[in-house]
């Protein structure tokens, strides 16, 4: 059988997916062997033109250079997925939603002029072209990612979470973070798969994840934490780490109506 | 009759472009001109996105500092933690105890560990041998490939036990760990890099029996943390080649930041030239430090490590891999000695003040610089990455190399230069946030 085209591609990012997948010493040769590779420039110089059949895009749409690499390997693809919180929500730069890109680029850069395209904010994928899945986390879980590419390769439609991580938490018997401890624990409002990973590590859920979208109570959440005597602006900080562009974390955020 | 300058003009100018760099962190390019001999632009270019730390830091709380920083880098997301961690420690008048010194170090050697293994083997290596990557190189050299994965394998354990994931660790705080690791996750641990080693002495073996390149050679400068009594990647003070020794606090004066007319990046210098920071420069001037099989391998390859060829990085590298697998069995049988005590963090109560602080990232130098107000929120951040510093040199070194091969065809040059920047390793996530591009 002939193995499927894959590419490795990257917007503006850290590269943490890739970095994650290149940790997975046990089984890289195994998993990378499932496919064609036509690109992965963080490990190879290999460029193959042609189709791709599973294209992966990590980082965040955020030049004018990433949208238009990102509209050409939606064109040649026929499965995209949104690969890490950046891809998916625009990563922990989207926390500056918002903010005018002048006052951004004064503060970092010392100047007005719109430096590398900026595009002005920092996207996720499917706010700018059509995602077919979506694997989240910053970075994302090793063994998620090697799921999913089997899933693909066997042309099996993958499953992932939709549930959030206070779901992995009670699983594992960790007593709630919240109720127990009074910390301001972001497990109900993001997406599991991680294992509660944190919550086992004896600190709490920041939700790089990402939220668990369209079913994420963020509103409940802050209220959960303003009575556990955490002020609204520690709260919305927490939450616009990862999920600024999340609808109702924007709305509360005041960013839209 | 035709101007002699305008029949020749068109035949003599050439411009050489590496559009992307592959095999490096992140997103550069390398742009050439040359018109007849002379060498008119040479320059690595970084065109990554801006992502904005500095300020997304700011107004933020004290404890969400290192795992915003963690952010900057997927490679070495440790040194990042670790720096913000003890400036911030710095800033408030916080001490830690010895066991979270020594769990820090291990932090940091497990980024030199998989970084290095990561550069040597998977992003230089396959230069060297002809192969586009370690994938398609594991056909003819799976022994090298196994052991390369094996010792990168176990400096992700060090990440995976002490900070409980092997990018963005969750457990780094100022103050100290969330938690601490048991006994016999170390204990697995320890073994885990003892059978690991023969990467390390692989990586040794291989690197010295390459012929590097001579191409780009060319006299460096160089920078690298005093790190006390033993090799290591933390310190207080940074040692000069000149002789210098500064203390972290006057950083500014070592990176110095330019604006120079040939390169988009604005550039470090230290008394107004280029320096080079990383595993060549650590070598260089901590090698007195060095002990056990790396010293021995240090002393062998003496005469191979050439100051003035980037090249020699390559080396230096495989020779720290070695010493930092060593150094991270002793440091934790050191820790098991001890008995480790379950402790919870050091109460950090929030309060104004300023601290800086500097390790070395697998790449070299890296410091952080935090004002906090009085409830421990940020309101000044600055960070001063080692590609950045290395910027205006890896620029120095392009100049040279191209300089020497100007008589290749474009193809080759622009492997030869590709292959050069990749000697320094540059990580560009990293650089990103703080080059500021000239005005064109």
């Amino acid at each position: 059988m002939e193995k499927p085209r894959a590419g490795f591609y990257s917007l503006t990012g850290c590269q943490g997916e890739y970095l994650t997948i290149l940790g997975m010493e046990d089984q890289l040769l195994d998993l990378l062997g499932l496919v064609e590779i036509v690109e992965f420039k963080l490990a190879s110089s290999v460029e193959l033109p042609g189709k791709v059949d599973i294209a992966f895009v990590e980082g965040s749409v955020t030049t004018k250079k990433d949208l238009e690499y990102l509209e050409e390997i939606r064109r040649k693809s026929k499965i995209l997925v949104a690969i890490g919180d950046c891809a998916v929500w625009g990563g922990i730069q989207a926390s500056t939603s918002g903010t005018d890109w002048r006052d951004l680029m004064r503060s970092v850069y010392g100047t007005d002029e719109n430096l590398y395209g900026f595009l002005g904010e920092h996207k996720g994928l499917s706010e700018v072209v059509q995602v077919d899945y979506e694997l989240q986390g910053c970075p994302i879980e090793g063994r998620e990612f090697a799921e999913l590419l089997i899933d693909l390769v066997r042309e099996v439609r993958p499953v992932l979470p939709d549930y959030p991580v206070c779901v992995e938490c009670k699983v594992r018997e960790i007593p709630c973070l919240i109720v127990e401890r009074g910390l301001p624990c972001l497990g109900p409002v993001t997406v599991a798969g991680c294992d509660a990973r944190c919550p086992s590590y004896n600190t709490a859920c920041i939700g790089c994840r990402g939220p668990l979208r369209d079913e994420a109570n963020v509103s409940g959440e802050l209220e959960v934490l303003l009575k556990k005597g955490y002020d609204r602006k520690t709260v919305l900080d927490l939450m616009s780490m990862f999920g600024a562009r999340y609808k109702d974390v924007a709305k509360l955020l005041g960013l839209e109506g | 009759m035709w101007p002699s300058c305008w029949v020749w003009r068109g035949d003599l100018m050439r411009e050489i472009s590496v559009e992307h760099l592959a095999r490096v962190e992140g997103h550069g390019s390398i742009e050439v001109v040359l018109e007849g001999d002379e060498v008119k632009r040479a320059f690595l270019r970084i065109y990554e996105g801006p992502r904005f730390f500095e300020r997304i830091l700011i107004g933020r709380r004290y404890y969400e500092v290192p795992d915003i920083t963690a952010r900057i880098c997927s490679i070495c997301p440790d040194p990042h933690q670790v720096v913000s961690s003890r400036a911030i420690e710095k800033a408030m008048g916080v001490r830690v105890d010895r066991q979270v010194e020594v769990l820090r170090e291990l932090q940091l050697i497990s980024d030199v560990i998989h970084s290095h293994a990561l550069h040597l083997f998977f992003l230089a290596l396959p230069d060297f041998l002809g192969y586009e990557d370690a994938v398609s190189m594991a056909g003819k050299y799976p022994e090298t490939v196994k052991l390369a994965l094996k010792v990168k394998r176990a400096g992700n354990a060090i990440k995976e036990t002490i900070t409980g994931r092997t990018v963005h660790g969750v457990v780094t705080k100022p103050g100290g760990y969330t938690r601490v690791p048991r006994s016999e996750e170390l204990e697995r641990l320890a073994r885990q890099l003892e059978e690991s080693i023969d990467g390390a002495r692989e990586a040794v073996r291989v690197f010295s029996s390459l012929e590097m390149p001579s191409f780009a050679r060319r006299s460096n400068l160089y920078m690298a943390v005093d790190p006390g009594e033993a090799y290591g990647y933390s310190g207080d003070y940074v040692l000069v080649s000149d002789g210098g020794r500064y203390p972290v606090e006057r950083y500014m004066e070592l990176t110095n930041e330019t604006t120079v007319g040939h390169s988009s990046a604005k550039h470090s210098s230290y008394k107004g030239r280029s320096f080079m920071t990383g595993a060549l420069a650590r070598l260089l001037l901590n090698r007195s430090r060095l002990y056990g099989e790396a010293r021995e391998a240090y002393g062998k390859l003496e005469g191979k490590i050439d100051d003035a060829n980037p090249f020699s990085n390559n080396l230096a590298q495989a020779i720290e891999l070695l010493y930092s697998v060593e150094r991270a069995v002793d440091l934790i049988n050191s820790l098991l000695d001890e008995g480790l005590k379950d402790e919870l963090m050091v109460e950090v109560s929030p309060r104004a003040g300023k601290g800086i602080a500097a390790v070395e990232a697998p790449r070299g130098l890296l410091y952080h610089h935090y004002r906090l107000d009085d409830d421990g929120r940020v309101i000044f951040a600055n960070i001063v990455t080692p590609t950045a510093q290395n910027a205006a040199n890896i620029d120095d070194h392009i100049r040279t190399a191209v300089g020497n091969l100007r008589g290749l065809g474009d193809e080759e040059l622009r492997f030869k230069l590709e292959m050069l920047v990749r000697a320094y390793d540059p990580c560009i996530s990293c650089s990103v946030h703080l080059v500021r591009l000239r005005r064109e």
